[in-house]
């Protein structure tokens, strides 16, 4: 199985290599090849005694991160989706994607993306999960900015991966804060332990971070709005990427923890909440569109709330319904988005306002979109699988398992109403989309090109896909006991009883839903242009996107605010903002430990000439601030400097007072050579508060240090080493002068290396001396 | 065998002198260096696997007692650090003639950088408080040469205040060692560690350890002690920036590691609980500076701040697992951070210009360039299965295991906006249409500029998708970390 | 007298973070100068003063000043000489290319 799942992978390092003879042989007929095998592995695990297998692969065992893959039904309805209609993708962008396109980058990022998309669903270990589940953002990213020349490509991808990756990042957290509260990271362990998870006084923030996943990746509202921006993407990868697969990682992950995560009560809430939101707004909003593929993102958004909504529910019915809609939707949205690619290849535009009557020139084409767009709209025909799973999702609505009362009470009472009204803007869409693009009045010419029809390898994929569309439809059974029904186990957690699809149930209330979506839905297709106007008002005020491009607009620019704030090159400030932290924590600290103590039994006498050379120094230290003459300044810098080595002197340190003398000396020599050249100091302009300021931070600090010294020196609490170079200086270093002897011996290395600094220092000030750059450099 | 500790300085020390007496000759300099650097890294190499092996190698230099004299205590903490430095060193000797004009190369650029290795090499390698200021200096007064290297307007303009603040924070370093000192007698960290253990860091010991901790924080760039760093290091030569970003703040961040986890471990509730904050607002003001700018250059410096914020949160948490983490970030960084100083160096090159505003459609030219650039913005934000990901996994499985939520949600939101910061490069930068390229004649060189940056890289992925292989070795200098009588007993053999 | 010693320092250091904080370059120069006394003297201090003898082994004498302190200030003199030499070529280099030695004005912008 790893094999499986690394084979797009593997292929993807060869794709450069095969791109470079696209000019002969399409690099996609290569690619085509990777999921046709991927399905016939995974497809011979099909049958009607389907049991779960597990193969382990150790990676990094010392972090938990392994691959294990988990195949149980509901992984293998995802990966023979993502085979299955990989390979009709691959096949079709053949035929839609032009030699001269960069074709290796295309079908690296596809392959990539394939491999992650298998490893998401397989994947039974959380961060290998989380692993594929960002490479999935990732090529999808990449895939959008496939045509990166174009400014709403650059947009939409970075859209796409700055919502789909702060929905990972949020994944993560949950991920994590699972597996440290069961030890283990495995989904399986997880939910066998799912007590530890669902006790937890954590659980709240764990839902949310979950579903702030799963919704971001699956365009639930309002994190919807990346999704119609992806559809710069070319339409295979629509088609593939954000209709049939990827977006559908969020409905698995929530399908995969919901054994667990359906005990609590907020996990319907949420959930049901945010899909019946995400079906109305979007099918509303789908019908706005003058894009095709506008529309069909819409209507994408609108179904994955349907699923979504579905798995809300938690019943056994609603989840049955939600695993049979995942087939179906990608099988006629599958089908509509490369009908729509069709279109637009064929006619050069997808403005559904340009285009009308292409019946006559592409019957084939239109002929597809009739069944693709009535399975979607749920249309009641025994032949269109759309209608079972709607009808279904009508059914579980009226029966739900919930509490009746507070929040669950209200959502359960409204949510067939919703369920009704969503449905009727879908079929709304569903007409628009048919009827706009190939019946009508025909404008040819507005339209770019001279319509005709598709060539026929064009044709095959959505053939396929409608012909699945039409067999599912007319033979439910076929796909339902060998598949959708372990995959509904999986999801419920515990073995459905028989269930069976029939298409007519008798006239019970589902189907009068239905009815009331036909009569309602038709009326309101045909009198669109009426009512249209109310668009100009309702998504104005609830637009998200303004939302999005205000966040990161806003991000860009308070960053920009505060940055220029405060780090505006003025030494002087930073200085001030350290020095005032410095002060303030390190005071903080003293007074919370205690630490400040003054102890003065064991210090030394005070004699005059200390006080003397002291106060000189403190009057001298003083007069470098206040004098204006620049060799007045440096002179009295000297003054404290030879200050400091009478009281070297006094404190018997004779070595350090020579040295201190001459570094003082030389020192005060270079202040006065290097003086000449700089501009005279000038009389301080600054306010006074600033002088305040400055004084107050001066001072802190100064008094900082000072308490800190007399508390130190008041806490000798051990006896220094140095008796130790006191007795052995002349035993064992041969040196009378100890400090000399710790320099040179003891501590040899602080000396040698005292030195290398002082040659780099001398290097440096050559190179700042000598170095000119030449002219041309400059 | 103990003198092997010393290598690791001593052969980037005769290296630095013996290329400063040829500086000249600017073709063999190169050469030698790239020898040079190659032969450390495999000494080094060599060592890191008898420390390995063998457990720690205690030098004690000129055969003086510990304490007494200068101990260099090479344990795996010390030698991963000495060793990532060494890779990050031959990448950057790679890239230096590339970078640099023939004239910066013979004004001692190949003895500054020597001496930066041995600088930062001993200050990983030193058991000695006051030893460590002296390689702090060596370093710094390397990186004074190499920041001023080519006396550019700009140039000197920041070197003063990079200078000036670095000053200033040894200056308080020295002072910090002293009062110290007073307290417990010895500037040997052994027993700096068994002594304030001893009287259980009690009076005035802690806010001395708060003294430290901003000594080191100014190096490391912790809030609210960062402000002077970005702008000095994008202003030198891309090279000078690369070591820069790659080491330099490191030194800071093992120097808070070293000193919490081996001396000032008996007040964790007080400045550990101030180490979260600090790395929460590390990481907020850190990523919101890398947004607030068009400069490639400086966005990349301003994320080295969220980077060590992500470190300190590790040291904060302050469990096996959260110091696991900050080591294993703390190599991920260097590496990375090496790598990103090279690209946008070498992106700014071909471009002719730093300001993003100016780019576009580079893709088409360099491919190489901004797939690199696009991997390592990758890399940088932590997404999986790169060594980004590693440390912080840990990091975030450290914070919830202590049930830090607040550090963790900061991160995880860091995280993004880290992303979305580097992805601005690649994206406004690198896509776009096709243009005409600013400075034709720079195919060649921009080229080459990418081979260190790829080394680099490779290393950061094989970090991550084989973490296998370096996480026992990281686990067990964690383990090794939270237990300070190791370390102490190393050095004092009792 | 330590304690007095310790003021002093401390009003080294007050002085020396005064003219850090302003804005001409050898005001600041001048102010570092001032810091770095200030911390040696720190240093000697938290040795004990007055003790002992000088450090230099004499017949006779038992008591001598603590040592360490004043090797360390040795070499902490030497490396704030070599530091404070490159500030001063670099303050004379960067004002003269700049044209200006005030701090505030050398704050610079983000595209140079």
């Amino acid at each position: 199985m790893l094999v499986a799942v690394l084979l797009p992978f593997i292929i993807a390092i060869f794709i450069p290599f095969l791109s470079k003879w696209k000019e002969k042989i399409h690099t996609g007929f290569f690619v085509t090849i990777v999921p046709v095998l991927i399905f016939i592995y995974f497809a011979r695990f099909l049958g009607a005694g389907f049991e779960p297998v597990v193969h382990e692969y150790s990676w990094i065992p010392s972090l938990d991160m392994n691959m294990v893959f988990h195949l149980d039904g509901l992984s293998l309805l995802f990966v023979l989706l993502i085979s299955g209609i990989g390979a009709l993708v691959a096949f079709y962008s053949v035929f839609y994607l032009h030699k001269s396109e960069q074709l290796g980058h295309f079908y690296v990022y596809f392959l990539i993306f394939m491999g992650s998309m298998l490893g998401v669903v397989l994947s039974d270990n959380v961060f290998a999960l989380y692993s594929f589940w960002e490479f999935t953002s990732l090529s999808s990213f990449l895939l959008i900015g496939f045509w990166n020349y174009k400014k709403e490509s650059r947009y939409g991808a970075l859209k796409s991966m700055l919502i789909t990756v702060f929905g990972g990042l949020s994944l993560l957290g949950a991920l994590i804060f699972m597996s440290v509260l069961t030890n283990t990271s495995s989904i399986r362990g997880m939910i066998d332990q799912q007590q530890l998870i669902l006790n937890s006084e954590f659980f709240p923030l764990i839902l949310v971070l979950l579903l702030l996943g799963a919704f971001t990746k699956s365009a639930q509202f309002p994190f919807h709005i990346w999704l119609p921006d992806a559809m710069e993407a070319p339409t295979p990868v629509s088609a593939y990427l954000h209709s049939a697969t990827m977006v559908k990682a969020g409905i698995y992950l929530v399908a995969r923890y919901s054994p667990m995560l359906s005990a609590n009560e907020w996990f319907f809430i949420i959930v049901s909440m945010a899909g019946i939101i995400t079906l109305c707004w979007g099918s509303y909003m789908a019908v706005r569109q003058t894009d095709l593929k506008g529309i069909l993102a819409f209507s994408t958004i609108s179904q994955l709330g349907m699923i979504m909504a579905m798995l809300g529910f938690g019943t056994k019915a609603a989840i049955f319904g939600a695993v049979f809609h995942i087939l179906n939707h990608a099988t006629f949205k599958g089908s509509l988005f490369m009908v729509a690619g069709i279109v637009d290849h064929e006619a050069g535009t997808r403005d559904i306002r340009k285009l009308g009557g292409l019946m006559t020139f592409m019957p084939m084409t239109a002929t597809l979109a009739l069944f693709g767009s009535f399975s979607m709209a749920g249309v009641p025909l025994p032949f269109l699988n759309g209608f079972y799973s709607k009808e279904m999702f009508f059914e579980s609505s009226l029966h739900l398992e919930a509490a009746s009362t507070g929040i669950a009470g209200i959502l359960q009472t409204s949510v067939p109403y919703l369920a009704v009204f969503g449905s009727i803007f879908t079929f709304v869409y569903s007409m628009y989309f048919f009827f706009g693009t190939f019946r009508g009045q025909s404008h040819l010419n507005e339209l770019p090109k001279k319509p005709h029809e598709a060539p026929i390898g064009m044709l095959i994929s959505p053939i396929v896909l409608v012909a699945g569309v039409v067999i599912i439809g007319l033979f439910p059974s076929v796909i339902n006991e060998p598949f959708i029904a372990h995959a509904a186990e999986a999801v419920k957690g515990a073995a459905l009883e028989e269930k069976h699809i029939y298409f007519w149930h008798g006239f019970i209330p589902p189907f009068i839903m239905s009815l009331t979506v036909l009569v309602f839905g038709s009326i309101l297709a045909l009198s669109r242009k009426v009512w249209a106007p109310v668009y100009n008002v309702v998504p104005g005020v609830l637009s998200m996107n303004k939302v999005y491009d205000g966040t990161v607009d806003r991000v860009e620019r308070y960053s920009t605010t505060i940055t220029k704030g405060y780090m505006n090159g003025s030494l002087g400030r930073y200085v001030r903002l350290i020095l005032a932290a410095i002060i303030v924590i390190s005071f903080a600290f003293m007074a919370i430990t205690g630490g400040f103590t003054l102890d003065t039994s064991n210090v030394a006498e005070i004699t005059a000439p200390e006080i003397l050379v002291a106060v000189t120094m403190v009057i001298a230290a003083i007069g470098t601030a206040l004098t204006n003459n620049r060799i007045a300044a440096i002179l009295i810098l000297g003054v404290v400097g030879y200050g400091l080595s009478m009281l070297f002197v006094l404190y018997r340190a004779p070595d350090l007072a020579l040295t201190q003398l001459i570094v003082e000396t030389v020192t005060v020599a270079l202040f006065l050579l290097v003086f000449y050249h700089l501009p005279k100091l000038r009389k301080k302009e600054e306010p006074v508060s600033t002088k305040a300021l400055n004084l107050v931070i001066s001072v802190g600090f100064g008094a900082l240090m000072t308490m800190v010294a007399i508390s130190s020196h008041s806490s000798k609490f051990f006896e220094s080493i140095s008796d130790y170079f006191t007795k052995n200086s002349y035993k064992l270093g041969g040196g009378d002068n100890i400090v000399n002897v710790i320099l040179v011996d003891f501590r040899g290395l602080d000396t040698l290396f005292e030195i290398v600094v002082l040659g780099i220092a001398a290097m440096a000030i050559y190179g700042l001396i000598r170095f000119r750059k030449n002219k041309e450099e400059e | 065998m103990s003198n092997l500790a010393v290598l690791p300085i001593l052969l980037p020390l005769l290296a630095g002198i013996f290329l400063a007496f040829i500086h000249k000759k600017t073709k063999l300099v190169r050469t030698l260096s790239k020898a040079f650097a190659i032969i450390n890294l495999l000494v080094v190499g060599w060592i890191f696997m008898q420390v390995r092996d063998n457990g720690n190698i205690v030098l004690e230099m000129g055969s003086w007692d510990a304490p007494f004299g200068i101990v260099l205590v090479a344990d795996l903490l010390a030698m991963t650090l000495v060793l990532t430095t060494n890779i990050i060193a031959v990448a950057s000797v790679f890239f230096a003639p590339q970078s640099l004009s023939k004239k910066e190369e013979s004004f001692y650029f190949y003895t500054f950088f020597f001496m930066l290795i041995s600088g930062v090499s001993g200050a990983f390698l030193t058991g000695d408080l006051f030893n460590l200021f002296v390689f702090f200096e060596v370093l710094l007064m390397a990186s004074y040469g190499l920041i001023v290297l080519g006396n550019g307007k700009a140039q000197l303009r920041e070197s003063i205040k990079y200078v000036l603040i670095n000053l200033f924070s040894s200056m308080l370093f020295v002072t910090t060692i002293a009062f110290l000192y007073s307290v417990v007698g010895t500037v040997n960290m052994a027993q700096a560690a068994q002594r304030v253990q001893e009287v259980d860091q009690q009076g005035i010991l802690t806010t001395i350890a708060i003294l430290f901790f901003f000594v080191f924080a100014t190096k490391a760039a912790v809030f609210p002690l960062y402000y002077w760093l970005p702008r000095p290091y994008i202003s030198p030569n891309p090279v000078v920036s690369a070591l820069f970003g790659a080491l330099l703040t490191k030194v800071g961040v093992y120097s808070i590691l070293r000193t919490f986890t081996l001396i000032f471990n008996h007040e964790v509730e007080l400045t550990h609980t101030l180490f979260i904050y600090l790395a929460a607002l590390t990481m907020i003001f850190g990523v919101v500076g890398a947004l607030s700018t068009n400069n490639i250059k400086l966005i990349v410096a301003y994320n080295i701040i969220p980077a060590v914020g992500f470190m300190l949160m590790g040291i904060g948490i302050f469990t096996e697992v959260s110091i696991t983490g900050t080591i294993y970030y703390l190599v991920h960084d260097m590496v990375i951070k090496g790598a990103l100083f090279i690209l946008v160096g070498a992106t700014a090159y071909v471009a002719g210009t730093s300001d993003l505003r100016k780019m576009g459609g580079l893709i088409h030219h360099y491919p190489v360039l901004g797939w690199l650039m696009f991997l390592a913005s990758l890399v940088l934000a932590g997404i999986p299965p790169f060594s980004g990901f590693i440390g912080k996994l840990l990091l975030l499985r450290g914070g919830l295991g202590e049930e830090e939520i607040f550090i963790v949600i900061i991160a995880l939101i860091s995280s993004l906006l880290i992303l979305f910061s580097m992805i601005r490069i690649f994206i406004r930068g690198y896509w776009g249409e096709k243009m005409d390229i600013p400075v034709p004649d720079r195919e060649k060189k921009g080229k080459r500029m990418a081979i260190p940056a790829a080394g680099l890289l490779t290393v950061s992925i094989l970090l991550g998708v084989g973490a296998e292989w370096f996480f026992p070795t990281i686990e067990t200098i964690a383990q090794y970390i939270m237990d300070p009588e190791l370390y102490i007993d190393s050095v004092l053999k009792e | 007298m330590e304690i007095i010693m310790a003021v002093l320092a401390g009003i080294l250091f007050t002085m020396g973070v005064y003219n850090l904080l302003q804005k001409q370059l050898l005001r600041i120069i001048i102010g570092t100068g001032l810091i770095s006394h200030g911390a040696h003297l720190f240093i000697l201090t938290m040795g004990e003063l007055k003790t002992g003898a000088p450090p230099v082994l004499t017949e006779g004498v038992e008591n001598y000043t603590d040592p360490l302190p004043q090797a360390l200030i040795l070499t902490s003199i030497v490396i704030s000489f070599g530091v404070t030499s490159l500030l001063l070529v670099l303050a004379y280099r960067a004002a003269k290319i700049n044209g200006t030695d005030n701090m505030e004005q050398l704050r610079g912008n983000d595209y140079e």
